[in-house]
């Protein structure tokens, strides 16, 4: 049971896919200006490293070695398209706004080093909660970004004006991506301050 | 059972295509129709709220049915012309045939490149109340823009504006789709052609007292300036079409409110 | 020091900023305690004072600069003295800001790491005033400075430490951040409530002219302002505070190389790379501005004299800061002719030399010792 836990908790805390293995850095900065467009690309991320981790988990043992990354990259693609027709048709203008970056999640390290490094070694209820838990410790970032950005950056929280409101001046730096690699520096920093173990010498 | 022999990984793999394969064409089949309203339905509003019958968001709150029902009952004719400004076809109405964004992107190396001008063949979207709406297409600072220009029936007024942009710089270039200050900038304006260029963008601001110019977004001059040479190409092709109609107007010497009633007849 | 701030004093905590007041005023007390060393009367606050010196002429002459433009866009009289005072009052209390903000955080921070308060803020604060538009909101200003002595400073360890310029890191925040307020031709001249310019006037800078429309559009410009290579040059132009006059910052340019301060490589090699690249481009017809006008537009002259200059940020070695200066005044030329959308590229150009700085050293030292180890094996 504490293992279940484990499986759960260290992604989102001390195995965290951006801040500690610096994974899935590009998307964070791109798709981070505003936060509603953030939480779909986490919920994205999350169906789709758990699903896949699932599924290649069930096929683990009839993978032929040889073509094991191929079989892994078509099942992520198969997850992706369905995951990106589902948004085209039920929130298009999200899916819009999101752009590329959805089909994207193909190539995200967090996906295929999840289904490499757990689900091809474990059963698969264990690796589907491997998968959403590393999809929600990369989304909880994405989301603490987004925040702050679309707070400064445009004075608004889920296009409400929240700071625009009292006479905010909107600063163009933070919607620009560099800022959101500056954040997640500081998100760094922050972690790594409380978390004394992860310091590295 | 030897997972690693030359037949096994033919036929799995094959099998893991073919199966893939099969989910995707069945999820895209159920998936369609949806998405294809979604698509039509968002142009739709975009020309709408390019002629002022209400503001996008008022159009996302209705729905999708409700956008092209709207169109259906407000919209007079749809027709294609060329750049001579004459005729081609009719677009149906009641089928809400219209021209798409990558319809658009297609016409646009028509319209982009002078000598190509004569292939070019251009929609206009005319309502029962006299308005007529126009496309644009171009390239802004990231990736494409286009929007809509709504004109009273005189063909040169500008009742109203709409843009959007597939992925300009949210807060700097992305404006030109989201500062509803920007879009309304264009209301009142009108199209000059004895000007070099029948409509300005204008950085750092425009003149008083000029009916064909209007201030650029500061911040974002390579969007404005890519959105103001849209424009300019889209109308050079239209000016056929607008010349043709504006003159035809002038000569019946009639102030605009006269005209307006007689259109709506 | 007095005793309650030494180590297991009452006040040590305090030490560090106490440690600051006292070397300011003193030469340090404390000496090596074995074998012989040399000990030179130029320290770092030597340095950073001359430095500060250098830029003071450029100080002057930009608030004056401010108070004739400023009575030039509105059509009022004044002589030199009230200009000046004019424009003292609108730029003080830049300067205020700029030191305030900056020195608070520099003696928090190096309280908080327990060392000693380092002097370079001195030089930072001091042309921060001088590379930003005059009317640039003060808390903007303030944030800016916040942000870039935290993040570019302080992050990688405090003075010496840093890899990008700290002043020019701050106008590039404001650049970025508040593009409204720091381009187009609003901004650069001050303008007290209720003020408007006259028929005619412009705030627009010649680089801007430039930008939109070559030289035909600077000659053609029709500002209260005159726009040839002389009036340029001796700057009585709009622009950021310090930048506009190039005879100012040679008397800089002057003291710093005569005191050894400053690189006159970078300085020469920044001039030659600005040519070279505005000389192709008019030979080649690309453009037709002659290239001696980017020499006295915009920021380059300062840039090329107090910001590419700087000791921490630029290359160490030799035949790197050739490279260096070559670079950023090649690089700053091709944004302002080829780029669109930025009329200035001379900050752009500097945080690049200085991206680039270490690569620079790196391939040098590298090829020394490659050098040699030929050598040595030849023999």
């Amino acid at each position: 049971m504490s293992n279940l836990k484990e499986t759960i908790l260290n992604p989102i805390l001390k195995g965290n896919p951006i801040t500690v293995l610096i994974l899935g850095i590009c998307s964070s900065l791109a798709v981070t200006v505003e936060l509603k467009g953030a939480i779909v690309m986490a919920l994205s991320v999350t169906i789709v490293t758990g699903l896949s981790s699932y599924v290649c988990s069930l096929l683990r043992k009839t993978i032929p070695n040889r073509v094991r990354i191929i079989v892994q990259l078509v099942v992520v693609a198969l997850m992706v398209i369905v995951v990106d027709q589902f948004l085209k048709a039920y929130s298009y203008t999200i899916e819009k706004q999101l752009s590329v970056y959805i089909g994207l999640i193909i190539t995200n390290c967090i996906v295929m080093g999840r289904i490499e490094a757990y689900a091809l070694g474990n059963k698969p209820l264990p690796s589907l909660l491997d998968g959403l838990a590393n999809g929600l410790g990369y989304g909880i970032i994405l989301v603490i970004v987004a925040f702050f950005r679309e707070l400064f950056g445009s004075g608004t929280l889920f296009g409400v004006p929240v700071l625009s409101a009292i006479g905010y001046t909107n600063n163009g730096l933070v919607i620009l991506p560099p800022f959101a690699l500056i954040l997640l520096g500081c998100i760094i920093w922050i972690q790594r301050s409380i978390q004394k173990d992860l310091q590295e010498k | 059972m030897n997972t690693n022999s030359n037949t096994y990984t033919v036929i799995y793999t094959t099998l893991v295509c073919v199966l893939v394969a099969a989910i995707l064409a069945f999820v895209s089949q159920v998936l369609k129709p949806k998405q294809e309203a979604n698509e039509k339905a968002e142009t739709v509003s975009q020309i709408l709220t390019a002629a002022q019958f209400g503001s996008k968001s008022e159009w996302q709150a209705m729905g999708n049915d409700a956008v092209l029902k709207f169109y259906k009952e407000n919209a007079a004719q749809a027709i294609v012309i060329n750049a001579a400004g004459e005729k081609v076809k009719d677009l149906s109405v009641e089928k809400i045939e219209i021209y798409s964004t990558s319809d658009l992107k297609a016409q646009n190396y028509n319209v982009k490149d002078g000598s190509k001008m004569g292939e070019a063949q251009l929609p206009v979207y005319i309502f029962s109340n006299g308005i007529s709406v126009i496309p644009i297409y171009g390239a802004g600072l990231w990736g494409p823009v286009w929007g809509y220009i709504a004109l009273k029936p005189d063909l040169h007024s500008i009742v109203g504006a709409y843009f959007d942009h597939e992925s300009e710089t949210p807060g700097l270039g992305g404006k030109i789709k989201d500062d509803p200050s920007f879009r309304a900038e264009f209301e009142g304006k009108s199209i000059d052609y004895s000007d070099e260029k029948p409509f300005r963008i204008v950085k750092g601001g425009a003149p008083a007292g000029k009916a064909n110019a209007i201030d650029a977004i500061s911040g974002a001059t390579m969007t404005t300036n890519g959105l103001a040479a849209a424009i300019v190409n889209w109308l050079k092709a239209y000016r056929g079409y607008l010349e043709s109609g504006s003159s035809a107007a002038a000569g019946n010497a009639c102030t605009e409110s006269v005209c307006e009633t007689a259109t709506e007849e | 020091m007095n005793k309650v701030f030494e180590k297991g004093g009452k006040l040590y905590w305090l030490h560090s900023t106490v440690d600051a007041f006292e070397t300011f005023l003193h030469v340090p007390g404390t000496v090596t305690a074995k074998g012989c060393h040399v000990r030179d009367a130029v320290d770092l606050k030597r340095i950073m004072i001359i430095a500060v010196l250098a830029a003071v002429p450029a100080a002057i002459f930009g608030m004056w600069n401010v108070g004739y433009q400023h009575a030039l866009a509105t059509g009022t009289d004044a002589n030199v003295w009230q200009a000046f005072w004019f424009g003292f009052l609108k730029v003080l209390p830049l300067f205020v800001v700029s030191y305030a903000v900056g020195l608070a955080i520099e003696f928090a921070s190096a309280q908080i790491r327990g060392e000693e308060v380092n002097e370079g803020y001195l030089v930072s604060g001091f042309f921060i005033p001088l590379i930003v538009p005059v009317d640039i909101p003060l808390w903007m200003l303030a944030v800016a400075v916040a942000f870039a002595v935290i993040f570019g400073k302080e992050v990688f360890g405090g003075t010496g430490m840093n890899i990008w310029n700290p002043a020019l890191l701050t106008r590039a925040f404001l650049f970025f951040s508040y593009p409204n307020d720091m381009s187009g031709s609003q901004t650069w001249i001050a303008l007290r409530k209720g003020e408007t310019l006259v028929d005619g006037a412009t705030g627009a800078t010649p680089l801007s002219f430039v930008a939109d429309g070559g030289m035909d559009a600077l000659q053609n410009a029709g500002v209260q302002y005159g726009t040839g290579f002389w009036d340029m040059f001796i700057g009585a132009i709009p622009g950021s505070v310090g930048e506009t006059s190039v005879i100012a910052i040679l008397i800089g340019a002057f003291i710093l190389i005569w005191t050894n301060v400053a690189s006159w490589k970078i300085m020469l090699s920044t001039v030659l790379g600005g040519l070279f690249v505005g000389g192709l481009a008019q030979l080649c017809g690309g453009t037709d501005i002659p290239c001696l006008y980017h020499l006295v537009m915009g920021g380059f002259a300062f840039g090329a004299v107090f910001m590419a200059t700087d000791p921490v940020t630029s290359a160490q070695t030799e035949c790197g800061k050739w490279i260096y200066g070559f670079f950023i005044g090649a690089v700053c030329v091709i944004i302002r002719l080829f780029n669109p959308g930025y009329a200035e590229g001379m900050m752009l150009a500097i945080l690049l030399g200085n991206t680039f700085a270490p690569l620079f050293d790196y391939m040098v030292v590298e090829r020394h010792i490659s050098g040699k180890n030929k050598k040595v094996k030849v023999a």
